[in-house]
C-alpha cells in the first residue's frame, strides 16, 4: 500500500539559523499511528507544521494523498488533515458544542451555516469522546484533560483521514494521558485514521503507536517499527540521558535515571533484550 | 443561547430586533422640541408645501436624522465586532487603528483651508474626513504588513503611533486655528449628528448596508480567526485575505460613519460587548444583532442629545461617551482578570 503521507529528502531550518531537520525521508501508511519523539529543539513541531502546510519546506517534498502539498488551497487542506495543537485558551468565551462545530468550516457554503449533515458529525464527535456532556459550557471553564478531548472531538468533526497531535498528553496526569491515548488508538482501529502523534513520552508513545520517528538534536532521524526505539544506545545518543530500558511482557519501557537516582546501578545494567 | 447556530433561529432574531429598530425610530422621529402630533402626520403633505407644518418636519428633518443614527450606529457597532476578531482583543475599537484620527486630520485641514467644492453631495467636511480615515487605514495596514509577521501585534502598534502623531498634528492644528473654526472641528471630535440631504444618506445607506452583509458572509471565518492564525489556517480558513477583506470592509463602512457624524464614541466598544454577553460570540449572529442594537442605541442617544437642552443641542458623542465610559470601566474589570490576548 502506498503511504498517505509521503516525505522525501526534507529540509527545513528558521531564518539565519542551522538547518534543523536534514534530508529526512519516510512514508505512513494509511490507518497506522506514528509518534514522532525527540528532545526540545529537534524539529518535533517544526516537522508537524511542515506537515499541516504551515511552513513550507525548504528542500524535498512532502506529499499527502499521493499529491504534493503546495497543490492543495488551505481549505482542501483542511479537509485532508486535522490538527491539535498545544491547548490554548480562545479569547471569546465560545462554548465547547461552538469549538467543536468551527470543524465543520471547511466545508460550509457562503453564508457559513451547518447542515444537517455537518450537525451529525459535531454529535458523533461529541458521543466519542465523552464531551457531550458539557457541550454549553464555555471552553475556559474546562479543565486541561476535559478541553484536550474537546480538540481532539473537533479534529474527529472534522473527517479527516489525518489526524496531526503536538503533544497531546502534555500538562495531564497519567490517568488523563493513557485516556487521550486510547481515544486516539480507537479512532485509529475503528475509523481508520491515521494518526501522527508528536510526544515527550516515549513509554506511552512506543505502547500506542506502531511506528517511531526519533528526531535527534544534531539533525540525525530514525525511522522505525515503535519497539525498536528501546535499545539503551539509540535513547542516550537522542536524547542525551542515561537510563534503565526494560520490559513487562510485550511492553518495553525506559526509565532516565539521573546522577542523583537512588538506584544508579541500575545505569550499567544491560537489559536482557534476547527475550 | 449556547445551542449551535440555525439559520433558520438566527432570522427570526434578526427580524425581531429590526422590528425594534424599526418602532423605536419612528417614536424618535415624534419626540423633538417642535412637538408634532401623529394625526396631522398621517394626513399627508397636503395640496401646496407649507401647509401642512408637522409633516415636513417629520418627513424632511426628524425621519432624515433618525435614519442617519441609526446608519451611524450600525455601521460604528459592526465595525467595531469586526476589530475585535481580527485584533483577537476586547478591547478594540472600530477607531483603534486610526480611522479617528486621520479622519479628525481631515476635517480640520479642511476646516482651516476653507475649502469649499463638495463631492456626491458631501460637505468638505465629509469628503476630508472619508478621504483622511481611509488613507490613515491604509498607511496604518502597511506599516503592518511591513513590520512584521505577527501582524495582529504590528497593526495594533501601528495603529497606536499613527494615532499618536496625527493627534500632535491635531492638536497643533486647533491651536493656530480661529474661534469659529474651532467650534465647527471640535463639535466634530465629539461626534455630531446633523440633518443630511436625502441623496447622501441614500449613497451612505447603501454602502453601509453593503458593507455589513459583505461582512456577514465572512462572520462563520471570523470565529475560526479568533482562535489564532494558525488554528484557523489548520480549520481551512486563509487567513491572510479573510483579515484584510474583514479590515477593508470595516474600515470602509467606519469611515462613511465618521464622514457623516464624526468622532461618535463608544458606540462601537460597548454595543458588541453587551451583544457578545447576551448572545454568545457566534459572529453570524454577533455582527447583524450588533449592527440593530448599534443602531437602536445611537438613534436614541441622538434624541436624547437634541431634546435634553430644548433648542440648544448636544454633540452626540457627549451622550454615547456619558453612557458608555462607565460601561467600560466595568468590562475592563470583568475582562481584564480573565482574558489572556494575543499569546
Amino acid at each position: 500500500m502506498s503511504g498517505i503521507i509521503k516525505v522525501e529528502n526534507l529540509s527545513f531550518g528558521y531564518r539565519s539559523q542551522e538547518a534543523i531537520l536534514k534530508e529526512i525521508s519516510f512514508e505512513v501508511i494509511p490507518g497506522t499511528f506514528l509518534a514522532i519523539a525527540g528532545p526540545n529543539g529537534a524539529g518535533k513541531t517544526t516537522l508537524l507544521n511542515l506537515l499541516c502546510g504551515l511552513l513550507s519546506a525548504q528542500a524535498g517534498s512532502i506529499n499527502i494523498d499521493a499529491a504534493p502539498i503546495e497543490s492543495y488551497s488551505v481549505k482542501e487542506l483542511a479537509q485532508k488533515i486535522a490538527v491539535v495543537r498545544q491547548e490554548f485558551v480562545p479569547v471569546f468565551d465560545f462554548t465547547v458544542a461552538q469549538v467543536v462545530s468551527m470543524a465543520r468550516t471547511p466545508y460550509l457554503g457562503t453564508f457559513g451555516f451547518e447542515s444537517q449533515a455537518d450537525k451529525k458529525f459535531v454529535n458523533e464527535a461529541l458521543e466519542m469522546t465523552d464531551t457531550a456532556q458539557f457541550r454549553s459550557r464555555p471552553l475556559a471553564e474546562l479543565s486541561g484533560g476535559e478541553r484536550q478531548r474537546v480538540f481532539i472531538a473537533r479534529a474527529l468533526a472534522q473527517n479527516t483521514p489525518i489526524l496531526l497531535l503536538d503533544e497531546p498528553t502534555a500538562f495531564l496526569d497519567l490517568k488523563h494521558q493513557v485516556g487521550i491515548y486510547d481515544l486516539l488508538k480507537t479512532m485509529q482501529l475503528e475509523k481508520g485514521k491515521t494518526i501522527v502523534a508528536v510526544t515527550h513520552d516515549i513509554n506511552l508513545g512506543a505502547q500506542y503507536a506502531d511506528v517511531t520517528l526519533l528526531l535527534g538534536a544534531d539533525s540525525s532521524y530514525h525511522y522505525g517499527c515503535a519497539t525498536d526505539v528501546f535499545s539503551a544506545e539509540q535513547i542516550e545518543r537522542v536524547f542525551g540521558v542515561r537510563g534503565f530500558t526494560g520490559r513487562i511482557d510485550h511492553e518495553k519501557f525506559f526509565i532516565p535515571l539521573g546522577k542523583f537516582a537512588k538506584d544508579s546501578s541500575q545505569i550499567d545494567r544491560k537489559p536482557d533484550s534476547s527475550t | 443561547m449556547t445551542e449551535m447556530l440555525i439559520s433558520g433561529k438566527l432570522a427570526v432574531r434578526v427580524v425581531i430586533c429590526l422590528a425594534v429598530l424599526v418602532v423605536v425610530m419612528c417614536l424618535c422621529a415624534v419626540v423633538g422640541t417642535q412637538e408634532i402630533s401623529l394625526k396631522k402626520v398621517f394626513a399627508g403633505p397636503g395640496e401646496k408645501p407649507g401647509e401642512n407644518i408637522d409633516y415636513e418636519i417629520f418627513v424632511g428633518v426628524r425621519l432624515p436624522r433618525v435614519i442617519l443614527a441609526a446608519l451611524v450606529g450600525a455601521a460604528l457597532a459592526c465595525s467595531g465586532v469586526i476589530l475585535q476578531a481580527i485584533l483577537r482583543n476586547p478591547l478594540a475599537d472600530p477607531y483603534i487603528l486610526g480611522i479617528s484620527s486621520g479622519a479628525g486630520l481631515g476635517v480640520i485641514t479642511a476646516v482651516i483651508s476653507g475649502v469649499t467644492w463638495s463631492f456626491w453631495g458631501g460637505s468638505p467636511m465629509a469628503v476630508f474626513a472619508f478621504a483622511g480615515a481611509i488613507g490613515t487605514v491604509w498607511l496604518v495596514w502597511c506599516i503592518g504588513r511591513f513590520t512584521g509577521k505577527s501582524q495582529v501585534t504590528s497593526l495594533l502598534l501601528a495603529g497606536v503611533v499613527i494615532n499618536a502623531f496625527f493627534s500632535a498634528v491635531i492638536m497643533f492644528l486647533t491651536s493656530i486655528a480661529k474661534s469659529d473654526q474651532l467650534r465647527l472641528t471640535i463639535y466634530w471630535l465629539m461626534g455630531n449628528i446633523t440633518e443630511k440631504s436625502l441623496s447622501v444618506l441614500g449613497v451612505s445607506a447603501g454602502c453601509i448596508i453593503a458593507g455589513i452583509f459583505a461582512l456577514f458572509c465572512i462572520s462563520h471565518r471570523l470565529n475560526v480567526l479568533t482562535l489564532g492564525e494558525d488554528e484557523a489556517k489548520g480549520l481551512g480558513v486563509d487567513t491572510t485575505r479573510t483579515r484584510m477583506t474583514a479590515f477593508g470592509f470595516a474600515a470602509f463602512i467606519t469611515a462613511i460613519a465618521v464622514s457623516l457624524s464624526g468622532l461618535v464614541g463608544f458606540v462601537g466598544l460597548i454595543i458588541p460587548h453587551g451583544v457578545r454577553l447576551i448572545f454568545g460570540p457566534d459572529h453570524r449572529q454577533l455582527l447583524p444583532v450588533s449592527g440593530i442594537i448599534g443602531g437602536i442605541f445611537l438613534v436614541i442617544a441622538d434624541t436624547l442629545a437634541r431634546t435634553i437642552f430644548g433648542q440648544e443641542q448636544l454633540p452626540v458623542g457627549v451622550i454615547t461617551a456619558i453612557a458608555g465610559g462607565p460601561f467600560f470601566l466595568v468590562l475592563l474589570a470583568k475582562y481584564s482578570r480573565k482574558v489572556s490576548w494575543l499569546k
